[in-house]
């Protein structure tokens, strides 16, 4: 028998994405490989994020670890973003080990979004 | 099953009639014996067998002593391919089989080519069928057997049987079908289609699992060598135990089926329009196959949608991508890349497939729900360029 591949918080996040849709004015990154398109555009004042907003194609997993990590970041120091890693998605919301890599496109997304805050500061 | 469950699956599996469960029941209590022992009991059992052979061979006009049971289509298929181009081998190894067969077909082929045999790949067309001149062209005068499933369990794409086995037959070629998605669902006369090997499955049409049966024409060279050893049962073709409840509620299964195929598919015809017609409007959708095919599935892809997100979002809805994904990463579909779908077209492709159970309220929600999900899955889609 086939085991669900969707835990509970994959199916929650994947069916009510908060933070799906755009940060109007913010900075904005744009990632595709593996499988999976990601757009993340977010707004910031007095070095905190405010707004973080995805946009992604992908499977289940790409969606919920998104949502996952755009709701963890915000609120949080805009340096925090060059420091996020797909382990810290990974320790809430299991993922397959052969999606990890599609992991690695967020986390890639996510330290880009922090780079173009450093660059314009 | 669950209530807050629709299931649009049936070309994967179908639930046991219970009628079929009825004769399964009784027969499990009754004729017990081992139907190889010749005392009454087992005399019993023999009979049991006997019987279903009878309501199979009826479904496919053809002698009961032309059927061989085995635990599925995948069972039959390695037999018949592996037992039927080795049977042949003395006279030449050239082997044919199409590109979009199922894995328990391509599987062998490949499997044989590590023997020594040398297989061709026919290709299809872009909706799925082999043009009989395409396939005479690919024969040789070594070839000496040849699979082509009669319909494509991804697709529903229905060859010409016929055709194809009349080309063989001039040639004396052995001539395997895989009826795993036919038998019991459209209309097979073996007594006039020249096909001299063909493989069916029981619960594919409301039988149970683990049980099938390989039909091997009564024909002059038509024959295969075991794949299995260890008894004398069944002609040493394929020996092991019979298992006698599960042959009889197969032989149930054929005998309801024989009865009504016709009114079975003028409900499936109507549930595929009913489907067909909720979500053809969708921009960006295209069907995959032919639409004079088994009008029990329904293949469609959609430009621009994620497939694993597509399907996920469709529950409660039960159907199947259109490609080799389970919980691993997906591929898309070897049998749509075959018909030239691209990559992205393939891996969207949702395979829906209606059954007798299921109703047009079923299939009506199933279309609401794929338009929701496509147009959510688009609205949450990032454009190219940031």
């Amino acid at each position: 028998m086939s085991a669900d591949p969707y835990s509970a918080r994959v199916r929650d996040l994947f069916a009510a994405p908060a933070h799906a849709g755009d940060a109007a004015g913010g900075e904005a990154v744009y990632v595709a490989d593996q499988d999976v398109r990601l757009r993340l555009t977010a707004t910031a004042a007095d070095g905190t994020i405010e707004v973080l907003r995805f946009r992604a194609w992908g499977c289940p997993h790409v969606i919920a670890a998104t949502e996952a990590a755009c709701a963890a970041l915000e609120g949080r120091p805009v340096t925090d973003l060059e420091n996020y890693t797909a382990a810290d998605v990974m320790q809430n919301l299991p993922v397959p080990v052969e999606k990890t890599g599609r992991i690695l496109v967020i986390e890639d997304a996510v330290r880009s979004l922090g780079q173009r805050f450093r660059d314009r500061t | 099953m669950s209530e807050d469950i629709i299931y649009l699956d049936y070309a994967a599996s179908t639930p046991v009639d219970p009628r079929v469960y009825e004769r399964m029941c009784e027969v499990s209590q009754s004729a017990y014996a081992n139907p190889s022992s010749t005392h009454a009991a087992g005399r019993l059992t023999h009979e049991v067998i006997g019987r279903a052979a009878e309501q199979l061979g009826g479904l496919l006009n053809v002698s009961p002593e032309t059927l061989i049971w085995t635990s599925g289509a995948t069972e039959s298929d390695n037999l018949a391919i592996a037992g039927g181009a080795r049977y042949r081998a003395h006279r030449g190894k050239h082997i044919v089989t199409m590109r979009t067969e199922h894995k328990a077909v391509t599987d062998v082929f490949e499997m044989l080519a590590q023997e020594g045999f040398d297989v061709t790949w026919v290709d299809a067309d872009s909706r799925g069928l082999l043009a009989p001149d395409v396939f005479a062209a690919a024969l040789r005068d070594d070839t000496q057997f040849v699979s082509i499933m009669f319909v494509n369990n991804e697709t529903g794409v229905i060859q010409d049987i016929e055709a194809l086995g009349a080309i063989c037959r001039e040639r004396d070629i052995l001539f395997h079908v895989d009826g795993a998605q036919a038998v019991g669902k459209v209309p097979i006369d073996l007594a006039s289609l020249p096909v001299d090997l063909l493989s069916l499955t029981g619960h594919k049409f409301y039988g149970p699992k683990g049980i099938g049966a390989l039909y091997i024409a009564d024909r002059p060279g038509c024959h295969v060598a075991p794949i299995l050893f260890g008894g004398g049962q069944q002609r040493r073709i394929r020996p092991g135990t019979l298992p006698t409840d599960l042959i009889a509620g197969l032989g149930m299964a054929a005998e309801i089926a024989a009865g009504g195929i016709d009114d079975d598919l003028a409900h499936l015809s109507e549930l595929r329009d009913v489907l067909w017609n909720g979500i053809r409007e969708i921009d960006g959708i295209s069907l995959n196959g032919d639409p004079d095919g088994f009008p029990g599935i329904l293949n469609v892809s959609v430009e621009d949608i994620e497939g694993e997100s597509l399907l996920f979002a469709l529950e409660p809805i039960c159907a199947a991508t259109g490609s080799a994904c389970n919980s691993k990463v997906q591929e898309p579909s070897y049998v749509l890349r075959a018909l030239g779908r691209t990559d992205m077209q393939a891996q969207s492709a949702i395979r829906f497939s209606v059954g007798r159970p299921t109703t047009i309220e079923e299939v009506e929600f199933a279309a609401g729900r794929y338009r929701e999900a496509v147009a959510r899955l688009r609205q949450l889609a990032p454009d190219e360029v940031a």
